[in-house]
């Protein structure tokens, strides 16, 4: 099959999840929504459910949502609402609520009364750690994923064993290995992958069955891993934000030349980092992945003071090749914007050009966008 | 005579006569062995009006023009048969033509090339001030800040989605004065005491100087609290980027002396600007276009 080809049918399932959704009920397939992040999907997966993933959407305003939102809730929650509330996700048989930001924690709440209120489906509610590395922390994980596993026995009727869940964490870690390579050779190959196809590639991880994903995205990888040096003249950048999926932004960056070397952002590549161990207690090894991810705004660091995770992307710029970085804003997201200053700094310290800029998913004019991202590509050209 | 050749030390704003420029251009222009004079047009698509240059030889401006509609409107067109009428040239005989501005993805068919206004307005800065360091640039609808070294862009920064501090919020607070936008500054110099408005938001703004008029405040204070209002908002914008002289002002709010000096006040240092102000990207893209042309010509 064509490269062209492929991404057309990451493309299809990345852009309409709906249709996909439709055809898991079709086949009697229960579905589970999960909001993000960080949330033990492979527990969905080992009990015979499909996990769909739930990051606002950039086709939806927010209407109905409104009625149980505060203004200052970023888009991806509320549009996350929205769709619970309009109809799009009723066929889901559950939706599992993370709390990791200070949105997502009161929002579990609105989440759960809406869906109580509106008698359409379950929340489950899932809570992680501050200190998600000492014993302490460890177990309080373990107790959580452990709710999280009694709420999806009962929607789906029967007991999630431990070999289940070891099965889940090889489906998982095959996964999460076959899209960091993605990633790896997009950012190698910006002739072949350009900044839309690569975001529609990982989005619709998030929608299609796991092992059939995985299996399409290493054949794409042989592929790519098959193709001649590139010979890229344009530049290349790295992302950094929570979510940076509309292809008619990207759309900017292929047209300008700009290249994605390689990300840390939540939706693509701070959720892969990470495997699972695929041995011993699975309910540990997966509260022990969550305890291993680290660099990431939402998540607690003991030596903050550090600015290891300032350091840390201005890392991944320079061994990523890339001259420069976009930072996608989410508007509202107050962990983003409390942290910006630090990312700032470290980048500045490092020499590396960057631009912020401003996004949510009601936007559809990106003029202001495009001429920003047009003046970075020639300054990084300079 | 060049703003950068023997008009110094500077007036803080450049006679327009220092615009008849003849330094003759610093890079060969041969096409085999026959000298060529090389026409290129900047076109800058603003979001409110739109405005052409016409270089010979990426030197001397031929021909100007500014229609006061922008991108969407009949503007780019109408400025284009306007900049070509002035020099009774033909869109043909231009070597390069290169837009610019909010609408310049517009011009399929028309320009050669398009880059972003930032690109162009610290071209044109640099241009017209060869030691400038930071260009700040009010627009219809978002206000831009520009570090400058050795005559090329290295950082900068936008405005978020959001009027205050741009063109749009003074052609708003003209409108509710009743006044013209172009008398703010003349008005704001006869102010005799500051009105403080606070808010950055267009419509709560524009609710603090209705309740002002209402108050039977004098309306040139009210313009000199507004000036200083948009000024605070910019600075802030500005400083982001570290402000080095030489500061240079452009764009249509630049001819706005009340802006300018309470913008000097927030960020103490001078500011600098044009005649040409409003043709800075203008006159970018056309430096720009030149120097594609000559690529053009020597390949």
């Amino acid at each position: 099959m064509s490269l062209e080809n492929t991404f057309k049918e990451f493309q299809a399932a990345a852009y309409n999840p709906k249709k996909l959704l439709d055809e898991y009920k079709a086949a009697g397939k229960k579905v589970i929504g999960v909001l993000p992040y960080y949330a033990p999907e492979e527990l969905v997966y080992a009990a015979g459910m499909v996990p769909m993933g739930i990051w606002g959407s950039n086709n939806k305003n927010i209407a109905l949502a409104k009625e149980y939102c505060a203004t200052f809730y970023c888009t991806i929650a509320q549009l996350a609402l929205e769709m619970l509330l309009d109809g799009t996700m009723d066929q889901l048989d559950g939706v599992i609520t993370p709390t990791i930001c200070d949105t997502l924690r009161p929002m579990s709440q609105n989440y759960r009364v809406a869906m109580a209120k509106l008698k359409k489906m379950p929340t489950i509610f899932l809570a992680h750690p501050q200190y998600r590395r000492p014993a302490f922390g460890l177990q309080f994980t373990v107790d959580q994923y452990t709710n999280v596993k009694k709420e999806l026995e009962a929607i789906c009727g029967h007991e999630i064993t431990d070999e289940d869940i070891r099965g889940a964490i090889k489906v998982y870690n095959k996964y999460r290995q076959a899209r960091r390579e993605f990633v790896k050779l997009a950012g190698e190959h910006p002739e072949a992958v350009s900044a839309v196809n690569r975001s529609a590639v990982l989005k619709a991880g998030y929608f299609m069955e796991k092992p059939e994903y995985t299996e399409k995205l290493e054949a794409l990888n042989k592929e790519l891993a098959a193709l001649p040096a590139s010979d890229w003249k344009g530049v290349k950048i790295v992302t950094s934000g929570i979510i940076c999926d509309n292809p008619v932004l990207l759309k900017i960056f292929d047209e300008n030349g700009i290249a994605i070397a390689t990300d840390d952002v939540a939706h693509e590549s701070r959720t892969i980092r990470v495997d699972a161990a695929e041995d011993g207690d699975p309910m540990m090894a997966l509260a022990k992945q969550f305890a291993d991810e680290d660099y990431d705004v939402l998540l607690y660091d003991e030596a903050s003071n550090q600015n290891r995770r300032g350091e840390f992307v201005a890392n991944l710029v320079k061994e990523s090749g890339a001259s420069g970085l976009v930072l996608f804003m989410q508007q509202f997201c107050d962990p983003e914007e409390m942290e910006y200053p630090y990312l700032k700094k470290a980048l500045d310290a490092a020499q590396i050009p960057h631009i912020k800029l401003g996004i949510d998913q009601q936007m559809r004019d990106f003029g202001q966008a495009a001429t920003a991202i047009q003046a970075f590509a020639d300054v990084l050209s300079v | 005579m060049r703003a950068d050749e023997g008009i110094g030390p500077y007036d803080r704003v450049i006679p327009v006569g220092a615009h008849a420029l003849m330094r003759p251009p610093t890079l060969a222009r041969r096409a085999g062995e026959v000298k060529m004079t090389i026409y290129t047009l900047g076109i800058d698509v603003g979001s409110t009006a739109s405005k052409c240059i016409m270089l010979k030889d990426g030197t001397e401006i031929v021909s100007q023009s500014l229609i006061d509609v922008g991108a969407g409107t009949s503007g780019p067109a109408r400025a284009i048969e306007a900049v070509l009428a002035g020099a009774g040239m033909s869109r043909e005989e231009m070597h390069f033509t290169l837009a610019t501005g909010y609408g310049r993805n517009s011009l399929d068919g028309i320009a050669d090339a398009q880059m972003s206004e930032l690109s162009c307005h610290a071209k044109g800065a640099a241009f017209l001030f060869p030691d400038v360091r930071t260009v700040i640039d009010i627009g219809g609808q978002d206000v831009k800040a520009m570090h400058i070294e050795n005559g090329a862009m290295v950082n900068f920064q936008m405005n978020d989605k959001c009027a205050a501090g741009t063109g749009r919020f003074l052609d708003v607070m003209a409108r509710v004065l009743e006044v013209k936008v172009d008398e703010l500054g003349d008005l704001a110099a006869q102010s005799t005491k500051r009105v403080a408005i606070s808010s950055t938001c267009t419509v709560f703004a524009e609710s603090e100087v209705i309740s002002q008029l209402a108050m039977d405040t004098d309306k040139r204070d009210i313009i000199n609290g507004i000036h200083h209002s948009v000024a605070n908002r910019v600075a802030g914008l500005v400083n982001r980027i570290g402000v080095q002289d030489r500061v240079v002002m452009t764009g249509g709010v630049a001819q706005n002396k009340g802006i300018v000096s309470a913008l000097e006040e927030s960020l103490g240092h001078i500011i600098y600007t044009s005649p040409l102000t409003q043709y800075v990207g203008a006159l970018g893209a056309a430096l720009f276009a030149y120097q594609k042309a000559l690529k053009q010509v020597s390949s």
